[in-house]
């Protein structure tokens, strides 16, 4: 396939109709939160942008981030992600092994100099030389060093990748870090997550695609498209939090009438991420609508802070205050324009997680 | 426990935003009417129990058209009993609802016909006219 050619041109090719395209960009309008009427505008610059060259790097990681972007294989919407790019390199998916697969990325990234995408999940061992994670020969240290020089931007999917996840967890066997402490002089985009979310990492690089420029990110890197709001602001139990209902345990009567996690160690106040909104499994569920407190895996060091379930505020001092406060405060009626207007940007949040 | 000392449960909340979205888009047909802008509201994006989402779809009632999709999965489309005012559905995989949002414009673009797609089935079209056209080659037609 032309590498010329425009995604416009490929799907009318495959016979895919403008149609598809127009309902494809109006859902990336809608999981990215850009309004709704500039799809049309985006089809347009979809249709007349070339597909992106993308060079996927696995580390140190469990292949859940690239389980959670293949999901979806019946030829929906959710799967046209990838007409837009071309996957060059992923060893995981691609088909072939051995020096084939390493020369198909040397290729990519000569044709593609300066132009191609490195997506990376993992962290990156540094301990002695970064020997505990290797492959053809080469140290993941060197392999990203080597592969980011010629790169447009980085994509760190993951936490393990963007801050460490896992790996990085106490004692740290391995050295392991994030891509951003090894790569400095690139744009790094980071899409955090265990996994993150296939919606934010196919927008991410879908809006890479159609207005060939990064997104807007907050202070730790991430795009506020997804990550703008905490997953309390747009928890569907919020106004259970307002009105000051709380499950105290698994199970109690609170907990089985569906109210706020809060009180079980729910890390959705401190959590900035999408799972509220665009939710898992083709948008079955997500980890509060099925009775558990969100772990905050998308934030840094979530593996170290403190206990899954211990409320917030014994994690942030044991100060009771902040639940009878929030009990007292709350109470409106409207509470879902309310918590609209609430509606928070990452610039805003006073905690920065590590 | 709510005032009436029933307890809450899932998606039961009535929250006013139903009549909230219906203020933005009376609003909005006004100035579609007086010839302004189309205006689209994501409902995706906005927190709505399932009870005020039915709501919403109560209020704004079916009109004269409605529409079913095939293209990329299903879409539904139904202009609601406010002329101009179109609610459209799409799904993903399954049957679940990728997005779906209210347009407030004369005609949902997703409707048209794109000019590139018109152009690639008018040179389709003129193939297939000419392969039926074309004469049965003599050595074919001889031993028929």
């Amino acid at each position: 396939m032309s590498e010329q050619e425009t995604i416009g041109e490929l799907l009318v090719k495959r016979g895919i109709s403008r149609r598809a395209l127009l309902k494809y960009a109006g859902y990336l309008a809608s999981v990215m939160a850009l309004p709704p009427t500039s799809s049309t505008a985006m089809a347009q610059a979809l249709a007349n942008a070339r597909r992106q060259s993308v060079i996927w790097l696995s580390f140190q990681e469990c292949t859940g981030c690239t389980e959670s972007l293949t999901r979806s294989f019946s030829p929906t919407i959710e799967d046209m992600i990838f007409d837009l790019i071309s996957l060059d390199y992923h060893e995981t998916l691609q088909a072939v092994s051995g020096y084939a697969a390493e020369e198909a990325r040397m290729q990519a990234m000569k044709e593609n100099k300066g132009k191609y995408v490195v997506v990376v999940d993992g962290s990156v061992s540094t301990k002695d030389g970064g020997v505990y994670s290797a492959n053809a020969g080469k140290t993941n240290l060197e392999t990203l060093q080597e592969t980011a020089k010629d790169a447009l931007a980085l994509i760190s999917v993951g936490t393990c990748a963007a801050f460490g996840g896992i790996p990085h967890a106490k004692p740290n066997p391995t050295g392991a870090v994030p891509v951003s402490d090894i790569i400095t002089d690139k744009p790094i985009i980071n899409i955090p997550g265990c996994p993150p979310i296939a919606e934010a990492i196919a927008g991410t690089v879908a809006y890479l695609v159609t207005f060939g420029k990064i997104p807007e990110l907050d202070h730790l890197g991430r795009p506020k498209a997804f990550f703008g709001d905490t997953i309390h602001d747009r928890c569907y139990r919020r106004p259970f939090y307002d009105k000051g209902l709380f499950a105290k345990s698994f199970d109690d009567e609170g907990a089985r009438n569906g109210w706020c996690l809060y009180e079980v160690g729910c890390k959705g106040p401190v959590t900035y991420n999408a799972c509220a909104t665009l939710k898992w499994n083709g948008g079955v569920s997500f980890p509060i609508q099925s009775g558990h407190g969100c772990l905050g895996c998308s934030e840094p060091d979530f593996w170290d802070r403190g206990g899954f379930y211990k409320p917030l505020s014994s994690w942030t001092g044991g100060n009771a205050a902040i639940i009878g406060g929030a009990a007292a405060a709350g109470a409106v009626v409207g509470a879902a324009s309310a918590l609209l207007a609430r509606r928070r940007k990452a610039s805003a949040s006073g905690e920065k997680g590590s | 426990m709510t005032a009436d000392g029933a307890t809450p449960t899932l998606y039961d909340i009535s929250t006013g935003m139903a009549m909230s979205l219906m203020q933005e888009i009376a609003e909005r047909l006004g100035i579609l009417a007086e010839g302004g802008e189309p205006h689209a509201i994501d409902l995706l994006g906005i927190p709505m129990s399932k009870r005020d989402r039915d709501e919403l779809e109560a209020m704004l009632g079916r009109g004269e058209v409605e529409v079913t999709l095939d293209v990329a999965g299903a879409s539904r489309l139904w202009e609601t009993q406010y002329s101009g005012v179109w609610w459209i559905r799409h799904f993903g995989e399954g049957e679940r609802v990728a997005s779906e949002r209210i347009e407030i414009v004369p005609v949902p673009e997703i409707l048209s016909a794109h000019r590139l797609d018109m152009a690639a089935a008018a040179r389709r079209l003129s193939d297939e006219l000419a392969q039926a056209n074309e004469p049965i080659p003599q050595e074919e037609s001889a031993h028929v």
